[in-house]
C-alpha cells in the first residue's frame, strides 16, 4: 500500500474532535494500543532497524556466536561490483515493469466483462480467483511440470499440432526462463488484480452510466468516458501492489526455477535468500545491505508510478 | 410510414442475431481462458488418484479406476509422516492467527474509536501502517538472528511468533475500520449504564465486530498457511516443517513419483479450496477490503 493511502487512512480515523465528556480514560487506551504496539516494535520495527544496522557490518558466526564487524560502506559498494546482483535486479526490473502493466490490462478487461454481466460471470468471478488461494509452492510445482521438457502439457500440446520446434526446454535455457516466471506469476496472482478492479466498478454509482446512456453515448464510450477515469484510483493502487508484489515475489521463483540456469531468472529476492542462508557465504550483513538497496529502490519505484499516474490524471 | 415498424423490426432481428453470436463468440474465449486457470488443478486432481505406473505411461489421461491408496500412504505411511506437516501447518497457523487477532481486535478497537482519540495517536497509527510497504526481505534476517539468540530456531513458536507480526498490521487496519464505523450511541448506552471500557469492548462491541473478525481469520489463515520464505529460514528440521516447506522437498525426494507428489500437493491445497467453495464470498470480500478501503 502506498503512503499516501496509509498516511490518509491514519488521518480519517484520528478526527480533530473537542471531546469534553469526562477524563481520557488513558488506562482503557493504554490496554487497548499498547500490546499491539509493543509487539510490533519487537517483531518488526527492531528488525527494521537491524537490517540497517547489520547493512554497515559483517556478520559472521564464529564459534556458535555471531561476531559483528563494523565496516562501513564496504558492503554497498561491494553491491557495485556483484554481476549476479546487477542481473537479478534486471530480473526483477524488467518483471516490476512488464508484469504490472499486463496484470493490469487484463484486470480491467476481466472485470469490464463480469461487471456487464456476460454470461456464466459468477463462475468466472470465482474460478479467477482460485490461483490465488494457492500457495506459491504448489504452483510453482505444478508449472515446473507443465512446462517439463519431455512429458510438459505444453510441450505435448506444441507436438500434438506439428509445432515440435517451438517445444522448447522452457526452463532450461537462457532466455525464457524469467518469463515464465512472469507468466506464472501472473497466473497466480492476476485474479486479485481483477478482484479489486471489480470491486472498484461496483464502488462506481450506477446512475452515472445511466446518465451516459440517456445522453446516447453507445456502451463503449461509456466505459471509455465514464467508467475507466473513474476506475483510475483503483488502478492506481492495483498497480502499486502489484508492484511490491513482484519486486518482493519469492515462492514462485524459489520453486520453479530457483534462479537458474545459472543465475539467468535470479531475482533480488531469491538472491539475498541464497546470500543470507543458502551459500554458506555466513556472513548476513552482506544481504542486509542488499535488502536496504532494494528498499529503497521499491519505494522510489511506487513514487513514481504514484506521481506519473497522477501527473497523467492531471494533465 | 407502414414500412417503417417492420425496418426496426428486422434491424432489431439482426442485431439480436449478432449479438448472440458475438456473446458466444465471447463466451467460447473466456471458457478457454478458464480452462488454462483451472487446468492445473484438474490436472493435479486426476494425477493424484492414479499409480505413477499409469501416469509414466499416459501423463494425460483419465484414470480408468480412481484410487484413493495415494491418500492413504499420503497420511498413514510411516516413512512419510505427511500428517506431522499437517499438524505443524494447523498448529502454527491456528495460534498464529489467534495471536494476531487478540492483539489486532484490542489495537483496533483503541484505534478506530473516537472516545480513544488522543493526540499523536494517527501519527502511532500511520508508523503500524508502514510495515504494509515492508517486504519480508528486509525483516527476516534481523527476524532469524533474534530467534537464534532466543533458541527458538527449529520450533514451531518461532513461527507462530513472527506470523502474528507479519499479519497484525493489515488485521489491525481491517478491525480500526469496522469498528470506527459503528454507531456511538450503542457506546454512550453502555457507558450510562455504567459499563467500563473493558466490558464494553468484550461484551458489546467485539460481539457486533464478528463479520470483521471472521474476515481477519479467513484471509490471515491462508497467508499463514502458506508462507514458504519464513518457514524455510527459521525451520531446518524435518519434523518441524510447515507444508509448503515439507513439499518443496517432498517432491525433491520423491522426484519421479508424480502420484505421491501430486497427491501431497492436492492434499496441501484441499483444506483452503474446500473453505473457499463454501465461502467464496467472505474471502473475495475479505481480501479486497484491506486493500481498497484506504
Amino acid at each position: 500500500m502506498a503512503i499516501k493511502t496509509i498516511v490518509r487512512a491514519s488521518k480519517r480515523s484520528a478526527p480533530v474532535t473537542g471531546q469534553r465528556v469526562g477524563r481520557k480514560p488513558w488506562g482503557a487506551i493504554f490496554i487497548f494500543i499498547a500490546p499491539a504496539m509493543i509487539y510490533y516494535t519487537i517483531f518488526v520495527l527492531y528488525p527494521l532497524a537491524a537490517t540497517f544496522y547489520y547493512s554497515l557490518h559483517k556478520i559472521a558466526p564464529l564459534g556458535g556466536k555471531l561476531v559483528t564487524t563494523f565496516v562501513g560502506l564496504q558492503n554497498f559498494t561491494e553491491i557495485f561490483k556483484d554481476e549476479i546482483f546487477f542481473r537479478a535486479a534486471g530480473n526483477t526490473l524488467l518483471w516490476g515493469g512488464v508484469g504490472p502493466a499486463v496484470e493490469m490490462v487484463v484486470a480491467i478487461a476481466l472485470a469490464m466483462l463480469v461487471y456487464f454481466h456476460v454470461p456464466l460471470h459468477r463462475f468466472y468471478r470465482v474460478a479467477w480467483f482460485t490461483p490465488i488461494l494457492v500457495s506459491g509452492v504448489i504452483v510453482g510445482l505444478v508449472f515446473r511440470w507443465i512446462f517439463n521438457f519431455d512429458w510438459g502439457i505444453v510441450n505435448a500440446g506444441l507436438r500434438a499440432i506439428g509445432l515440435d520446434q517451438f517445444a522448447l526446454n522452457w526452463l532450461g535455457r537462457r532466455d525464457t526462463p524469467i518469463w515464465i516466471v512472469i507468466f506464472v506469476h501472473f497466473w497466480s496472482t492476476f485474479g486479485y488484480s481483477f478482484v479489486l478492479m471489480l470491486a472498484g466498478l461496483s464502488a462506481i454509482p450506477g446512475e452515472l452510466l445511466e446518465a451516459a446512456y440517456i445522453d446516447g453515448a453507445s456502451k463503449l464510450q461509456a466505459i471509455w468516458s465514464v467508467l475507466l477515469p473513474l476506475l483510475k484510483p483503483t488502478a492506481v493502487t492495483v498497480l502499486i501492489l502489484s508492484f511490491m508484489g513482484k519486486m518482493h515475489a519469492f515462492h514462485v521463483v524459489w520453486v520453479l526455477t530457483n534462479g537458474g540456469p545459472i543465475h539467468f531468472s535470479e531475482t533480488v529476492a531469491t538472491y539475498v535468500q541464497k546470500r543470507a542462508f543458502g551459500w554458506n557465504t555466513f556472513d548476513l550483513g552482506y544481504p542486509s545491505a542488499i535488502s536496504v538497496v532494494w528498499f529503497g529502490l521499491t519505494v522510489i519505484g511506487v513514487g513514481l508510478i504514484s506521481r506519473w499516474l497522477k501527473a497523467r490524471a492531471e494533465g | 410510414m407502414s414500412s417503417t415498424p417492420t425496418v426496426l423490426k428486422r434491424e432489431f432481428r439482426f442485431s439480436v442475431w449478432s449479438r448472440t453470436i458475438r456473446i458466444s463468440l465471447l463466451t467460447v474465449v473466456l471458457l478457454i481462458f478458464t480452462l488454462m486457470v483451472i487446468v492445473p488443478f484438474i490436472w493435479m486432481i486426476l494425477m493424484s488418484v492414479r499409480t505413477s505406473g499409469e501416469i509414466l505411461v499416459d501423463p494425460y489421461g483419465l484414470p480408468k479406476v480412481i484410487r484413493w491408496q495415494n491418500y492413504y500412504k499420503l497420511f498413514f505411511d510411516p516413512q512419510i509422516r505427511f500428517y506431522q506437516y499437517f499438524i505443524n501447518s494447523i498448529f502454527v497457523t491456528f495460534f498464529a492467527v489467534l495471536l494476531c487477532i487478540a492483539l489486532s481486535t484490542l489495537a483496533g478497537y483503541g484505534f478506530g474509536r473516537k472516545r480513544y482519540n488522543f493526540k499523536y495517536r494517527g501519527w502511532i497509527f500511520a508508523v503500524l501502517l508502514f510495515a504494509l510497504m515492508l517486504p519480508h526481505q528486509i525483516l527476516y534476517i534481523p527476524q532469524f538472528t533474534m530467534m537464534a539468540h532466543y533458541g527458538l530456531i527449529n520450533t514451531r513458536w518461532s513461527l507462530v511468533l513472527l506470523y502474528a507480526a507479519l499479519g497484525l498490521p493489515v488485521s489491525t487496519y481491517l478491525m480500526s475500520t469496522y469498528f470506527s464505523q459503528l454507531p456511538s450511541e450503542i457506546e454512550d448506552a453502555a457507558l450510562i449504564d455504567g459499563c467500563s471500557d473493558l466490558s464494553m469492548f468484550w461484551n458489546v462491541m467485539l460481539p457486533l465486530a464478528r463479520p470483521a473478525v471472521a474476515t481477519v481469520i479467513l484471509t490471515n489463515s491462508l497467508g499463514f498457511w502458506n508462507e514458504l520464505l519464513l518457514s524455510l529460514t527459521m525451520v531446518t528440521k524435518p519434523e518441524m516443517r510447515t507444508l509448503p516447506s515439507a513439499m518443496m522437498m517432498f517432491v525433491g525426494e520423491h522426484g519421479s513419483d508424480y502420484a505421491m507428489a501430486a497427491t501431497s500437493l492436492v492434499a496441501a491445497m484441499l483444506p483452503i479450496l474446500i473453505l473457499y467453495l463454501l465461502l467464496s464470498d467472505k474471502f473475495i470480500e475479505g481480501m479486497t477490503a484491506g486493500a481498497l478501503k484506504g
